[in-house]
C-alpha cells in the first residue's frame, strides 16, 4: 500500500573539501508528510535543493515518483510545486500576475476563477489581490506562494521552513492546509527547525544533524508525534 | 576625524580583502603609467624630427642659387608645428590638424599630413594618451572600485550598526569618500610626474600646477559620483547599474552628442567653397604678376606724378616690384578676411560642443585640459597666423628686393634668351630675409585665463557633487 | 512551444518599467545617430552641388578671358568630389579626417591632392556619434547591463530556486528571456537605421549585410555575456562582480586592442612621410627653371614619347615646357608617393588583422567598408582624382605641343570628373 514517492539513497553532497550531506537515506510515501528536522548548516536546504536540481549529489541518488534527480530533473520540477523560506516574487506585479506568470512557466491553465478560489483558501484578503506585491507583508507573500502551489495541484509538495516568519494564527492555519493537502493524496517533503510545528503535521520527522540523518520519529496511529521527545533529541544534538 | 580615518582605513583592508579593487587599481595605474611613458616617448620623437624637419626646410632654403627673387616667392618654405611640452599628456587636436604647411606667394595652403590620416584608423573612439585614460577610463575604475562602498554596509546591516552607536553619517561618507578619492590619486601619480617632467621641458609652474590641480578637482567629483551613486541606492547592483550607466552618458554619450550637435547646428561650408568667393575677390584685385593689369592703374599714375615721370620704366625703383608688393598686401587682406571668418566659425562651433561641459564633467575636463595644456582649437588656429605671419613677411621682403635690386629692364626682358635669364636674378644672400619658424603654444596667462570658464564648469560639478550628497545623506537611514 | 514562452516573457519584460525605459533611450539615441548621419550627408551632397554648381560657371567665365590654352589650363579649376554613399549615414567612417573633395588644376598633382579641406579638428577630436559607433562600442554595454544578471539577479532577489523549480524547462526560460531583451535590444537600434536606409534607398543586399553585422556582435556579446553570467554565478560571484569582468572584456576588446595595435602597427610599418612626397615634388618642379630645358624633355619623353617632335621653343618660356616640368616634377616624385600610399594600405591590411582580435573594430570595419566611407574607399577616390588629372592632361597636351590659335570651341571636350565608386 505504501507508494514511495520521494526517496533519497546513500546520498552525499561535498562543496569543495567540506562534507555537507553523508550518506543520506529516506523514504516519503504518497499522502505522507515527512519533515526533515535540523539547526543552522544541519544541510537541510542542501538536501530540498539536491531534489530541486540545484545541487548535484557529490554520490548516492534521490530521486522522486521513481524519477532520478540527476537524469530526469525537468520531469521532477512539473511534478512538485515548491514553497521557498522566504517568499520572494516579483515586486513590479501584483499578486494576482505573479500567480498568473509562474503558473505560465510552469505550463500550467487555471482560470481567473480557480486563481481567486485559491487565494480565498489561503485566506489572502480580496482588495490585497490587485496591488504590486512591492507592498506585500511577508506573510501575504507567503500566503500568495502557498497559492501558487496549490494551484500546481502538484502530486508533490517541497516546503522549506514553510512556517517561520509567520504569526500563531497564521501557523495554525496553514498546517490545517497542510493536513487538508495530504489527506488529500499530496505527498508533503519539508525541512524546518521548528519542532513544535514539525511535530503538528508531519507523519514522520527525520533528525538531520552535521550532514547526518540521527534519529527517526513516527506517529503511533493517530497520535502526533511526541513534541518532548523530538525536542530532548533535537537539542541535545545542538546542545 | 579619527572616525573618517577608520572608515577610510577599513574601506582600503576590505579592498585588499577582496582583491577584485586592488586588481581594478593596479590596472589604473598600470593603464597610466604606460600611457604616459608611450606617449611622452612618441611626441619626443615628434618633436625632435619636427625640429629637424624645420632646419633643413631653413638651410634649403638659404641654400638656393641666386635666382629671379620672384622664384623664391613661388619657391616657398615649409613650417612644421612642434608639439608644446604639455602635450605628451593631453594630445587634444594635434593629432587631427596638420603638422605641416607649405607657405608660398599669392596662397595661402591647409595644414597637412594629421597624423590620424597616416595611422591605422584603430584610434578612433579609443587612444593611448593618458588624457583618455584620466578622462574616460578612470572614472570607470573608480566606479569597479567603489560602488558598493555604502550598499555593501547597508546590505550587511554594518551601516545600521554604526549609525546606532552614535557613529555620524557624514563621518562614514567622508571616509569612503576619501578612501576613493585616494586611490583615484594613485592613478593619477603617472600624470602628475609626467607633468613635472614637463615643468622640466619648459612649460610654466602655474601651468602645470593648474593642469595637475584640474584632473585633481575631476577625480575628486567623480569620486563624489560615485559615493553619491551608492548612497542613494538600496542595493549594490542598483548602484552599479546606475553608475555605469551615469558613466555611458557622461563619458561617452554627451562628448559625441556635443560634436554632432555643434556640427549640425553650425554646419561649416568648408575651405573649398569660400575659395570661390575668395577667388572671385581676388580677381577685382588684378593679377599681380600682370603690371599692365588695368588694376594697377591708379597705382602707376600716382607713381608717376609722385616721380615726375611718364614711364614706369623711368621710375627709381622696379615697377613690377612695386605691383607684386602692392597686391600681395592687398589679396593677403582678402585672403586673412576669409580666413578668419572661417576660424570664427571654427570656434563657435568648438564653443557649442563646449557648453556641454555644464552636462558633463568629463567635456569641461577635456576642454580646460586641452586649454591649459596649449593643445586646442586656439592654439592650432595661432599656429596658422603665425604661419601666415612668417608667410607674408618673407613674400615682402623679396618683393621687396624685386622692387629696389632688380632692374625694371633687366627684369622684363628676362624670357629673351639665356643670358637675359642669367642677368635678371639677384644674389642668394637676400634669401636671408626668412627669419626661422619656433612656433610655441599662447602664453601661460593667456591660456590661465582662457581656461576660467571651464574651471568654473568643473567646481561647479564639485558643488552640485557636495549639495547631492548632502541631500542624500540625509536619506541614509 | 517556444514562440509561447517568448510570448510570456514579452509580457513579462514589457511591466518592467527599467527594461522598457532602457530599451527606449536605446532607441532614442539610435534614430539621434541616424538622423545626424542622414543631416550630415544631405549638408555634403548639398555641398557637392553647390561646389558643381560654381564650379562650372566659374570655369566658364575663366576660360572666356583667356587668350592660349597654357593660361586656360593655368586659371581653370576643377571640382572633384567623393558624394557619400547610400549608407554613410550610418558610419561615417574617415570622412571627417581623410578628404573627400578638391580643387585641382593641370600643375603638379603632388603638390595638390595632400591638401585637405577637414572637418574642425575639435570636433574630430571628440568624434560623431554614428550609428557604426553605436553598434561597435555601445552595444557590449548595453548588452552586459541588461542580461549580466539573467541568472544572477533572480538569485539575489531570492527568486530563483521558485523559477527554476517552476519553470517546466529550465533552459528555456532563461533562453527566451535574454532572447526577449535581444530582440528588443536589436530592434530599438535598427528600426531607425531601416527607416534611414529607405530614406536614402540603400541598396537591400548591402542594407541586410549592415543587419547582419549588427545582429552578429549582438549575438557574439549576447553568447558571452550569457555563458559568462552563468559561470560565475556558479562559482559564487555576485552580479556586480559579474558585469565587472564583461565590462573588463570589452574594455580589452574596445581599448586595449585597438590602442595597442596601432601603436605595434605605427611602430612596424613605416614609410616616406607624407612631407617627403611634397618636397621632392616641389625641388623638381622648382629646380626645373634653373636647369637647361633637356632635363625636363627627358623626363617627361620617357612617358609622353609621342611629343618628341615637338619640343622646339620659341622663347625661354613657353607653357608647354611649363606644363612638361609639371609632369616631370610629379614623376620624380611618383615613387615615393607610391610608397607613401602603399604604408597607408600596409596599415590597414593590418588593422584589418588586428580587428580580428576586436569585435568592435571589426565591426566598425566591416561598417564603414560597406559604406564606402573606409581607407579603401578614400584611396579609390584619390585614385578617381588621379585618372581625371591624367585624362586632364591628354586632352591638354595636343592643345600645347601642336600649337595653333586658340579657341574656346576646342575646350568644349575637356573631360569632366565622374566618380567611378557608385553606390
Amino acid at each position: 500500500m505504501s507508494e514511495p514517492v520521494v526517496v533519497a539513497e546513500s546520498l552525499n553532497v561535498r562543496f569543495a573539501d567540506q562534507c555537507v550531506l553523508d550518506d543520506v537515506g529516506f523514504t516519503v510515501n504518497r499522502g505522507e508528510v515527512f519533515a526533515l528536522l535540523g539547526g543552522n548548516g544541519a544541510g537541510k536546504s542542501t538536501t530540498l535543493k539536491t531534489f530541486l536540481g540545484t545541487v548535484a549529489p557529490t554520490s548516492g541518488s534521490a530521486s522522486v515518483l521513481g524519477h532520478s534527480v540527476t537524469s530526469d530533473s525537468d520531469f521532477i520540477r512539473s511534478k512538485v510545486a515548491y514553497l521557498p523560506e522566504s517568499v520572494m516574487l516579483y515586486g513590479h506585479l501584483t499578486g494576482m500576475e505573479n500567480i498568473e506568470y509562474f503558473l505560465s512557466l510552469a505550463d500550467v491553465k487555471r482560470s481567473a476563477s480557480d486563481i481567486e478560489a485559491a487565494l480565498k483558501r489561503v485566506a489572502l484578503q480580496a482588495d490585497t489581490w490587485h496591488k504590486k506585491l512591492a507592498d506585500y507583508s511577508k506573510g501575504m507573500r507567503q500566503k500568495t506562494a502557498i497559492a501558487l502551489a496549490l494551484l500546481r495541484s502538484a502530486p508533490v509538495l517541497f516546503l522549506d521552513e514553510p512556517t517561520s516568519g509567520l504569526d500563531p494564527s497564521a501557523i495554525d492555519e496553514f498546517n490545517q492546509l497542510v493536513t487538508a493537502l495530504s489527506e488529500a493524496g499530496s505527498t508533503v517533503f519539508m525541512v524546518t527547525h521548528d519542532v513544535y510545528g514539525a511535530c503538528q503535521v508531519a507523519h514522520r520527522i527525520g533528525l538531520l544533524d552535521q550532514g547526518k540523518i540521527v534519529g527517526v520519529f513516527e506517529r503511533n496511529g493517530n497520535e502526533l508525534i511526541d513534541t518532548e521527545q523530538v525536542h530532548t533529541a533535537f537539542a541535545k544534538r545542538n546542545a | 576625524m579619527s572616525i573618517i580615518k577608520s572608515v577610510m582605513f577599513d574601506e582600503w583592508r576590505y579592498w585588499r580583502r577582496t582583491k577584485v579593487a586592488t586588481t581594478v587599481i593596479l590596472i589604473g595605474i598600470a593603464l597610466a603609467l604606460a600611457s604616459v611613458i608611450v606617449n611622452s616617448i612618441e611626441v619626443r620623437q615628434a618633436s625632435a624630427e619636427r625640429t629637424e624637419l624645420q632646419r633643413i626646410s631653413e638651410q634649403t632654403f638659404f641654400d638656393q642659387p641666386d635666382r629671379h627673387p620672384h622664384r623664391m616667392v613661388h619657391y616657398g618654405h615649409y613650417v612644421f608645428r612642434t608639439p608644446s611640452p604639455l602635450s605628451i599628456i593631453e594630445p587634444g587636436v594635434d593629432a587631427f590638424t596638420g603638422t605641416a604647411m607649405f607657405l608660398e606667394g599669392h596662397q595661402q595652403n591647409t595644414a597637412m599630413f594629421s597624423e590620424q590620416r597616416q595611422s591605422s584608423g584603430l584610434t578612433r573612439f579609443s587612444s593611448l594618451s593618458p588624457a583618455f585614460m584620466l578622462q574616460v577610463l578612470v572614472p570607470l575604475m573608480l566606479i569597479l572600485v567603489g560602488y558598493s562602498c555604502v550598499t555593501r554596509e547597508r546590505e550587511a546591516g554594518t551601516l545600521h550598526v554604526m549609525i546606532t552607536q552614535g557613529v555620524k553619517v557624514r563621518d562614514i561618507l567622508a571616509g569612503k569618500f576619501f578612501s576613493l578619492a585616494g586611490s583615484g590619486m594613485l592613478m593619477l601619480a603617472p600624470l602628475a610626474i609626467a607633468s613635472l617632467w614637463a615643468g622640466v621641458h619648459g612649460e610654466s609652474l602655474a601651468i602645470t600646477a593648474s593642469f595637475v590641480l584640474g584632473y585633481v578637482v575631476y577625480i575628486l567629483v567623480w569620486s563624489a559620483i560615485v559615493l553619491w551613486g551608492s548612497t542613494i541606492s538600496s542595493r549594490s547592483n542598483a548602484s552599479f547599474a546606475i553608475l555605469i550607466a551615469l558613466w555611458v552618458v557622461l563619458c561617452i554619450l554627451v562628448p559625441r552628442i556635443a560634436s554632432t550637435t555643434a556640427a549640425s547646428l553650425e554646419p561649416s561650408p568648408g575651405k573649398l567653397e569660400t575659395d570661390f568667393s575668395v577667388v572671385e575677390e581676388l580677381r577685382a584685385l588684378g593679377d599681380g604678376h600682370n603690371a599692365s593689369d588695368p588694376a594697377y592703374e591708379k597705382l602707376k599714375q600716382d607713381l608717376l606724378s609722385q616721380y615726375g615721370v611718364d614711364d614706369v620704366a623711368d621710375l627709381p625703383m622696379n615697377f613690377r616690384g612695386v605691383v607684386l608688393t602692392y597686391s600681395e598686401k592687398k589679396l593677403t587682406d582678402v585672403l586673412n578676411k576669409y580666413a578668419e571668418a572661417r576660424m570664427d566659425e571654427e570656434l563657435s562651433q568648438a564653443e557649442i560642443a563646449r557648453q556641454f561641459g555644464w552636462l558633463s564633467p568629463m567635456v569641461s575636463m577635456r576642454t580646460f585640459s586641452m586649454m591649459i595644456a596649449g593643445t586646442n582649437l586656439e592654439n592650432h588656429h595661432r599656429f596658422l597666423r603665425e604661419a601666415e605671419d612668417l608667410r607674408f613677411d618673407f613674400v615682402q621682403a623679396l618683393n621687396h628686393a624685386h622692387e629696389h635690386d632688380l632692374d625694371y629692364h633687366t627684369d622684363i626682358n628676362r624670357y629673351v634668351n639665356d643670358d637675359t635669364a642669367k642677368a635678371a636674378r639677384v644674389d642668394a644672400s637676400h634669401w636671408q630675409v626668412l627669419s626661422s619658424f619656433d612656433f610655441a603654444p599662447e602664453s601661460a596667462q593667456f591660456r590661465l585665463s582662457h581656461s576660467l570658464r571651464y574651471a568654473l564648469q568643473l567646481l561647479l560639478w564639485a558643488g552640485l557633487m557636495l549639495a547631492l550628497i548632502k541631500r542624500a545623506s540625509r536619506g541614509v537611514m | 512551444m517556444l514562440f509561447a514562452d517568448f510570448y510570456r516573457e514579452m509580457r513579462f519584460l514589457s511591466k518592467q518599467r527599467y527594461i522598457v525605459l532602457f530599451l527606449s533611450a536605446v532607441f532614442a539615441l539610435s534614430a539621434f545617430a541616424v538622423w545626424s548621419g542622414l543631416h550630415e550627408t544631405k549638408l555634403q551632397q548639398a555641398t557637392i552641388e553647390r561646389l558643381l554648381e560654381k564650379d562650372s560657371v566659374d570655369r566658364e567665365n575663366v576660360l572666356a578671358g583667356q587668350g592660349d590654352y597654357g593660361s586656360a589650363a593655368y586659371y581653370s579649376f576643377h571640382v572633384t568630389y567623393s558624394e557619400p554613399s547610400s549608407l554613410a549615414f550610418a558610419a561615417m567612417g574617415q570622412r571627417d579626417t581623410f578628404p573627400w573633395k578638391h580643387r585641382i588644376r593641370m600643375l603638379a598633382l603632388e603638390g595638390q591632392i595632400y591638401e585637405t579641406d577637414a572637418e574642425n579638428p575639435e570636433l574630430s577630436l571628440f568624434g560623431r556619434f554614428d550609428f557604426a559607433f553605436i553598434v561597435s562600442v555601445l552595444l557590449p554595454i548595453f548588452v552586459i547591463l541588461l542580461l549580466h544578471d539573467l541568472r544572477s539577479g533572480e538569485k539575489e532577489a531570492g527568486r530563483y530556486d521558485l523559477l527554476v523549480a517552476s519553470a517546466k524547462k529550465q533552459h528555456k526560460l532563461w533562453l527566451s528571456r535574454a532572447l526577449v531583451i535581444t530582440t528588443g535590444l536589436a530592434l530599438a537600434m535598427l528600426v531607425p537605421l531601416l527607416v534611414g536606409a529607405a530614406i536614402t534607398q540603400a541598396p537591400l543586399a548591402k542594407t541586410v549585410a549592415m543587419v547582419l553585422i549588427t545582429l552578429a556582435h549582438l549575438l557574439f556579446w549576447v553568447v558571452v555575456t550569457v555563458i559568462a553570467g552563468r559561470m560565475m554565478l556558479a562559482r559564487g560571484q555576485n552580479s556586480p562582480r559579474i558585469a565587472s569582468a564583461l565590462l573588463g572584456v570589452w574594455l580589452l576588446a574596445t581599448v586595449i586592442v585597438p590602442v595597442v595595435s596601432d601603436t605595434l602597427i605605427n611602430q612596424s610599418i613605416t614609410g616616406p612621410n607624407g612631407g617627403e612626397v611634397v618636397l621632392t615634388q616641389r625641388e623638381a618642379v622648382n629646380g626645373a627653371w634653373d636647369q637647361p630645358y633637356s632635363v625636363t624633355w627627358d623626363e617627361f619623353l620617357k612617358t609622353h614619347p609621342e611629343w618628341a617632335d615637338y619640343t622646339d621653343m620659341e622663347s625661354s618660356f613657353d607653357w608647354k615646357w611649363y606644363y612638361g616640368f609639371q609632369q616631370a616634377g610629379d614623376q620624380h616624385a611618383a615613387e615615393l608617393s607610391k610608397a607613401y600610399r602603399d604604408t597607408i594600405v600596409r596599415k590597414d591590411v593590418a588593422a584589418g588583422k588586428a580587428s580580428l582580435m576586436s569585435p568592435a573594430m571589426l565591426t566598425q570595419r566591416l561598417m564603414s567598408s560597406l559604406a564606402s566611407t573606409d581607407i579603401s574607399a578614400s584611396l579609390a577616390y584619390e585614385q578617381d582624382v588621379r585618372d581625371f588629372h591624367a585624362s586632364l592632361r591628354q586632352f591638354y597636351y595636343p592643345l600645347l605641343f601642336k600649337g595653333g590659335e586658340f579657341e574656346l570651341e576646342q575646350l568644349a571636350d575637356m573631360p569632366l570628373y565622374q566618380q567611378r565608386l557608385s553606390n
